[in-house]
């Protein structure tokens, strides 16, 4: 979005946490305005992409932008404290100082979807990338057709955006399907109870018309696969994003590489029919 | 632009650009070490031997500071780095398979986004090749297509003569501008011959028929025995004229610190490791894999050359005797 020209591109903006919103036990999720004025107004984006997050003395950590670009004047991350630089990411209060490099990456054709039934499947973690496409197209709800969400997670506690789903189930216009694995559900869960692709496999939302947006570990996403296939999906109507480790999501310091696809500069988002055509090395 | 430059001359043009506050990095001996180094005097410089690592450390450094941050309550402000404190420089006795590994890295840091930090360095330097008269057994240019006497890469291109001093070519608008910077020094060319350029004991690879089977074979049982050996010492991409791979790290505090660009290899398991445990080329040999991968297909894919030009470094100095050039010879005859 930004004129690189002789700039430093590895410079991060300067953002102010404006909140912070604990997701579960260890998800936490940040949401930042950018100091620069002239950059909250201007800083555009496109569901999909991701950006590079500073913790100052300890680096930057890789995510998507979880929220939608239809929401203006912040962004927010959402992150599971793991690592070195989230650790030290969890650590920041309201009013600190983060820095932000990005966006980058290509992004979901969302034009494309215009008139078309879309189907979330996302799991854990993995809720973050399809959250930005979720919000943006309930912003333009007349755009679409039928919305439905199957969404899981290990336990209920393990569930992010608690506060969305609600909405989100209460919402005459969207289908949510929650579920937890197996021996996750508390007394008052009142959700599925079963892997994702299982519980996919049930909901069966018809593939006519509809595209499929599916996000969450390798071993999900491998069994996600042959589930919207016998539901009648193609390869080229199903959408995922992969998050491969990244240091300078520049398409320079080669580890982010998937054969010769670069996911920070080819990706994060693919087709499953390109996803199929890369040897399995994500 | 041809010249001829005798070996007085030569040296008294090193000495005249160190004088005049020009860096002149050059071949340099540092505790029994050959690198390329500034020069303090002309007569420093080692010319008769292939320096341990590249010459591409003169645009991108081992590691160098990409900004400094400092924290105040709760702002933080940030210093970028200026590259007009990037010196001029002139990067001397370059070795043809140094040289012609410039522009494969151009080509890295110059799509799409502009790394200011190579590039900025790039134009300051103006970069003087030297034709090649002593290889060894690890050398292999010429069999990925690079004669010892490649000038790609080189702004000026020096031949050592019989009679001794250079042949001086001009290859760019800088190498006629070092030539012009001390016309004095340079003479009309001379008829005298060269001297017998190195002749690497290799034939060429057949480098389409490797990459046609590397397009097919990223799943074979071939990559085990490949490189079963390695023991992901990251030594290769150190000394590699053409790796190019790094990382991003914070150094300091959460006050104060600085923010550094350094030197990554491909072979390190925690290159592509996630936080979450996940690692996508969990084994050596698929670490490996991808070193071979990115040199001879990947880096072609996208930029239509290779990304070796046959220095040998890395058979030189690999602790368990990998073999780049051995492991190449043996894919181009393999049945694509």
């Amino acid at each position: 979005m930004c004129d690189t020209a002789n700039k430093n591109i590895y410079l991060p903006y300067l953002t102010t946490v404006e909140e912070v919103i604990d997701e579960t036990p260890d998800v936490r999720t940040l949401r930042l305005v950018f100091q620069d004025p002239e950059l909250r107004e201007n800083f555009t984006f496109r569901s999909g992409q991701f950006a590079e997050y500073s913790a100052f003395g300890a680096g930057e950590a890789t995510f998507c932008i979880a929220s939608s670009p239809t929401r203006k004047g912040y962004i927010e991350c959402s992150f599971r404290s793991v690592g070195r630089v989230t650790e030290e990411l969890r650590r920041l209060e309201v009013g600190d100082t983060m820095g932000v490099r990005g966006p980058y990456g290509n992004s979901f054709p969302i034009e494309e979807f215009f008139g078309k039934n879309m189907v979330f499947v996302a799991g854990g973690i993995a809720l973050p990338p399809l959250r930005t496409l979720i919000c943006n197209c309930l912003d333009q709800r007349d755009k679409f057709g039928d919305i439905t969400i199957v969404y899981g997670a290990r336990t209920e506690a393990d569930l992010v955006y608690k506060r969305e789903l609600k909405e989100w189930q209460e919402r005459a216009d969207v289908r949510l399907v929650k579920t937890v694995d197996p021996g996750g559900d508390g007394p008052e869960w009142d959700g599925m109870v079963g892997f994702v692709p299982t519980i996919l496999g049930e909901a069966a939302p018809s593939a006519e018309n509809t595209i499929a947006l599916v996000c969450g570990p390798p071993i999900m996403i491998k069994f996600t696969l042959p589930v919207l296939e016998k539901l009648g999906f193609t390869d080229q109507q199903v959408y995922t994003t992969l998050e491969n480790r990244m240091k300078c999501g520049l398409g320079k310091c080669g580890r982010c590489n998937v054969g010769n696809v670069y996911v920070c500069k080819d990706g994060p988002v693919f087709t499953a029919q390109q996803i199929k055509a890369m040897p399995m090395e994500f | 632009m041809q010249k001829y430059i005798s070996q007085q001359n030569f040296t008294a043009l090193l000495d005249a650009l160190i004088k005049q506050g020009t860096r002149v990095v050059a071949p340099k001996l540092n505790a029994g070490t050959v690198l390329y180094e500034p020069l303090a005097a002309a007569e420093e410089m080692v010319a008769d031997q292939l320096p341990r690592r590249s010459g591409k450390e003169a645009f991108f450094p081992l590691c160098e500071e990409i900004m400094s941050y400092e924290k105040t309550g709760q702002q933080v402000a940030l210093t970028d780095i200026d590259p007009a404190r990037f010196p001029e420089t002139v990067l001397v006795g370059v070795r043809p398979c140094d040289a012609a590994a410039i522009p494969v890295l151009d080509a890295v840091f110059s799509w799409d986004y502009k790394d200011e930090f190579f590039l900025e360095r790039r134009r300051k330097t103006t970069v003087v090749g030297l034709a090649c008269t002593t290889a060894d057994d690890a050398c292999f240019c010429t069999a990925v297509g690079i004669s010892p006497a490649e000038t790609r890469g080189s702004d000026l291109f020096l031949t050592p003569l019989v009679v001794g001093g250079y042949r001086c070519e001009s290859y760019s608008d800088k190498g006629e501008a070092l030539i012009n910077s001390h016309p004095g020094l340079f003479a009309e060319p001379s008829v005298a011959g060269a001297l017998p350029l190195a002749e690497p004991q290799t034939e060429k690879f057949d480098l389409k028929k490797v990459k046609a089977w590397l397009d097919e074979h990223f799943e074979d049982p071939a990559w085990d025995s490949i490189a079963t050996r390695c023991v992901g010492c990251g030594a290769c991409a150190f000394v590699c004229p053409a790796c190019h791979c790094f990382d991003i790290v914070d150094e300091g505090t959460e006050k104060k610190g600085k923010r550094r660009k350094s030197w990554d290899a491909c072979g390190f398991w925690k290159f592509t490791h996630h936080a979450s445990g996940h690692n996508p080329r969990d084994q050596q040999p698929k670490r490996y894999r991808n070193r071979i991968m990115h040199k001879f297909k990947y880096y072609d894919d996208k930029f239509g050359q290779t990304l070796c030009t046959g220095c040998g470094r890395c058979i030189r100095l690999c602790p368990v005797g990998i073999d780049i050039a051995a492991i190449v010879e043996e894919i181009s005859k393999k049945e694509v």
